[in-house]
């Protein structure tokens, strides 16, 4: 359960958030300058607000009225930072337990094998910090957080600084850490695809304020969130199941209540529940169902809303089933076609288009 | 982590014994003397070690830098100076043990030169020793308080040379430092004692100043009246007895008595 | 030639213990001078600076000057030391000690204090939310980060305080076995007739000493920057 009601002055920038949310990952996100990397800052207790209240899982962290402000030592709130920030003359082993000697035994509840085998730091003990790769290192900073006992972890953009295979891998590391602890993780990023993948309540920030919290494949797809979360990257999450793997050709069917999608094989086993985000640019519509076209996935559905906006692209959104799509059209074709809400239409989603990073697991 | 506290240990011990060290100096008797007594007083120190067990240290200096600094507290058992002015500085300010002030011995003043040097100059009233310098420089202790280059001064204004000579002095910190200069070839001539110029195969004895023409060479000896320790008086007593007689008369010192 | 004599030993014993515990003794205060010059900004703090490095300009003869003016015997704050704990620093190998930390100081602040600018302070930050309290990190991360530059302070003010000559003989004077370090002795055979070869001897062991402290230096400091790692942003 995290509570912040924080209030602000950083130079010419006024943070004022306020937000409880409470999932094992909660997502803040928002463009760069929002003012993400100043709110987990002022959880971490790097910086003080000039007014307000902090409280992680019932303990009360800062509270301004009370005169409480506990040093970031005693607030057992693990960082892990975007360019991992080792301890350069230290190896990895020492690094990964220098929190954990701070810490009294009976607060341990995690131990350093459990970490090495989570993050699979094994072969990295003896080694120094600095001949470690970009996805090495967070690994490291990831464990060394953790062996710090944290009652909760904050990740500033931890992605940022690797290149797409180590984002790739380090992803996978997180989701297991979600998994397999109880930990309460802040996931701060600009990525939508990240926050998307990761969490399952997002907090959105805008200019220093909070604009929206709530379930992540919800609010993720609104529109009138565009101005906060970027219109580039807009697009739906749709929760499904694995229904069936095709070996021959190696695709994967994913069933929701809209109906399937077809989707480039991903591993996980039948009947197991995963996220699939589909970008709105990559939706296109149809008002007839198309005949002798390579595009796998046609889903029936009805426009629910039109974002008119100004200029020459437009979106759309259309109810498949239950889930929510959004599309991104030209104007022209808006027009040509005479799409309006009510509609019935035809949404088409290249297979090709739903790739790994569009997979994640719920 | 380890070897920052291993660090801050040895460092700790060092300044431990560094500080423990704040007592007695090693010396049983502190000798502070006139630079021009330089090896006479290394002998009988050696001597008065060899007899009596005591160990001397010796600070030499000019006698004026050396009151002085007896003066701010120098931890000094005994002074010797070159000349009655400098102990009559201390005892005006009561810095002498009471009724230990005696003369102790004589010197002469000497004109030198390099000893490569085939100068027959001759010292009388005006006599030519601009001339004999020529663009060269005439080495003094420094004229107006070391006890050499004072002697050296009112002997060349008796005679009436100084003024011509005065611009081309050049003040040595004391008369050691004066005889080195001399003796390297840096200056054609200089002034200091004959027992310098004895002590200094690298100088000769161009003349010597007649004793009337400066005020009576006397080198007093007194303890200081912080002197604490008894080996002081034995070595005070030492250097006027008949003992160390053959050792100031080898350096070419007078005795006074 | 080669043979060192006793009084030479004495001489360089002498000369090493000064030096070694002028920096011992003033290492502590320039960690901390550096650390407030390094990290904090207050009133006034052009003006410490410029008084830190005041021994570096000034003339030595003066620094020793104003040394016996107040910490002679009869100096203000000279008597009461000698009063009130029995510690005396005129004329005693404690004061050529001092004279040598004053010398030495400006140069060990200034390198502690580049290598302490150049820590990435947000390192600091992350070993306080790890749980690390100001003074652990300081422990901890700080000091082992500016070790080249402390390693580079200590030695060069070491090299400056075997040298220091103006400051220790009008402050201490010259007093053979206390205070006669091995600048002073070389002066002092300079005047003897026929010292030339002793103070040239002197001489020689003074550079070496110099060459010595200053390449292991050089040495020492690469070490610990390897042992950090070089990936310093």
């Amino acid at each position: 359960m995290i509570d912040v009601d924080i209030d602000q002055r950083l130079g010419t920038f006024h943070l004022a958030v306020r937000f409880s949310a409470d999932a094992p990952i909660v997502g803040l996100f928002g463009r760069s300058g929002a003012g993400k990397t100043s709110v987990i800052n002022a959880i971490a207790g790097i910086t003080t607000p000039a007014r307000g209240q902090i409280c992680i899982g019932g303990v009360s962290l800062f509270d301004a009225a009370k005169g409480i402000n506990l040093p970031p030592e005693e607030r057992r709130v693990g960082y892990v930072f975007q360019d991992a920030l080792l301890f350069p003359h230290m190896d990895v082993r020492s690094n990964l337990l220098y929190g954990q000697k701070l810490r009294s035994p009976e607060d341990r509840f995690i131990d350093e094998a459990r970490v090495v085998e989570l993050l699979g730091l094994d072969a990295m003990l003896r080694r120094k910090p600095n001949t470690l790769s970009g996805g090495e290192k967070q690994r490291v900073a990831i464990g060394r957080a953790l062996l710090a006992q944290p009652r909760i972890l904050l990740m500033d953009e931890p992605l940022a600084a690797l290149d797409v295979p180590r984002k790739t891998e380090i992803l996978d590391y997180i989701e297991r850490l979600r998994d397999e602890l109880s930990i309460p993780i802040v996931y701060v990023s600009h990525s939508v695809a990240e926050i998307s993948r990761l969490a399952d309540t997002v907090v959105i920030l805008s200019d220093g304020k909070c604009v929206a919290v709530g379930d992540v494949d919800e609010v993720m797809g609104r529109l009138d969130l565009r101005p906060a979360t970027g219109r580039y990257e807009a697009g739906s999450l749709i929760e499904t199941k694995v229904a069936a793997h095709h070996v021959e050709d190696q695709l994967t069917t994913l069933a929701f209540d809209g109906g399937e999608l077809f989707v480039p094989q991903v591993d996980a086993s039948i009947g197991e529940r995963v996220r699939a985000r589909i970008r709105a640019r990559d939706v296109s519509l149809a008002t007839q169902r198309p005949e002798g076209i390579s595009i796998l996935n046609v889903l029936a559905g009805c426009i629910t809303a039109v974002d008119a906006g100004a200029g020459p692209i437009v979106d759309v959104q259309l109810a498949v089933g239950g889930a929510t799509l959004n599309a991104r059209i030209t104007r022209r074709s808006l027009q040509q076609l005479g799409i309006h809400v009510g509609q019935n239409v035809y949404a088409l989603v290249k297979a090709v288009s739903l790739d790994q990073r569009s997979v994640g697991y719920a | 982590m380890r070897s920052l506290c291993c660090l801050l240990c040895s460092m700790a011990l060092v300044c431990f014994a560094a500080g423990s060290a704040t007592g007695a100096y090693a010396a049983d008797a502190m000798v502070f003397a006139a630079a021009s007594l330089k090896e006479a007083m290394d002998d009988q120190a050696r001597q008065f070690e060899a007899g009596t067990g005591n160990k001397v240290t010796i600070v030499y200096g000019a006698s004026n830098a050396l009151a002085k600094q007896i003066e701010a507290g120098a931890p000094a058992d005994i002074f010797l100076s070159a000349d009655r002015e400098w102990m009559d500085y201390l005892d005006q300010r009561h810095l002498l043990a009471p009724g230990t002030r005696y003369s102790l011995l004589r010197n002469t003043l000497v004109l030198i030169a390099p000893a490569s040097s085939k100068s027959t100059l001759k010292i009388g009233p005006n006599f030519a020793l601009a001339a004999a310098l020529g663009q060269g420089k005439l080495a003094m202790a420094n004229p107006d308080s070391v006890p050499a280059g004072k002697y050296g001064k009112a002997a060349l204004e008796k005679l009436g040379v100084w003024s011509g000579v005065e611009k081309q002095v050049a003040r040595a910190e004391n008369v050691r430092a004066a005889l080195v200069l001399v003796a390297r070839g840096e200056a054609p001539f200089g002034i200091a004692y004959s027992t310098d110029a004895l002590a200094d195969k690298g100088v000769r004895v161009v003349d010597t100043f007649p004793p009337d023409s400066h005020p009576a060479i006397v080198y007093p000896a007194a303890a200081i009246a912080t002197a604490k320790s008894s080996a002081a008086k034995l070595l005070l007593d030492y250097l006027r007895s008949s003992a160390a007689r053959p050792v100031w008369e080898k350096y070419g010192f007078g005795m006074v008595q | 030639m080669l043979g060192i004599s006793p009084d030479e030993v004495g001489i360089l014993a002498l000369s090493l213990r000064v030096a070694a515990v002028s920096v011992i003794c003033s290492l502590p205060l320039a960690i901390l001078v550096a650390y407030g010059l390094a990290r904090f900004s207050f009133p006034g703090k052009t003006l410490v600076d410029a008084i830190v490095h005041l021994p570096l300009v000034l003339p030595p003869v003066v620094v020793g000057f104003a040394l016996l003016l107040l910490l002679g015997k009869h100096g203000p704050v000279g008597s009461v030391l000698d009063e009130w704990f029995g510690i005396v620093f005129a004329f005693r190998w404690t004061g050529a000690a001092l004279a040598s930390a004053l010398m030495g100081f400006p140069l060990m602040v200034r390198a502690i204090r580049l290598s302490l600018e150049a820590i990435d302070q947000r390192i600091e930050i992350a070993a306080r939310t790890l749980g690390g309290s100001r003074l652990w990190v300081f422990a901890s991360i700080t000091l082992p980060l500016a070790l080249p530059g402390i390693i580079t302070g200590t030695l060069l003010s070491f090299a400056r305080g075997l040298g220091e000559f103006g400051a220790t003989i009008t402050f201490v004077s010259n007093i053979p076995g206390e205070t006669q370090t091995l600048p002073l002795a070389i002066y002092t055979f300079t005047q003897v007739p026929g010292g030339d070869a002793l103070a040239l001897r002197l001489s020689v062991i003074a550079v070496v000493l110099s060459l010595v402290a200053l390449a292991t230096s050089e040495w020492l400091t690469r070490r610990s920057q390897r042992m950090q790692g070089n990936d310093r942003r």
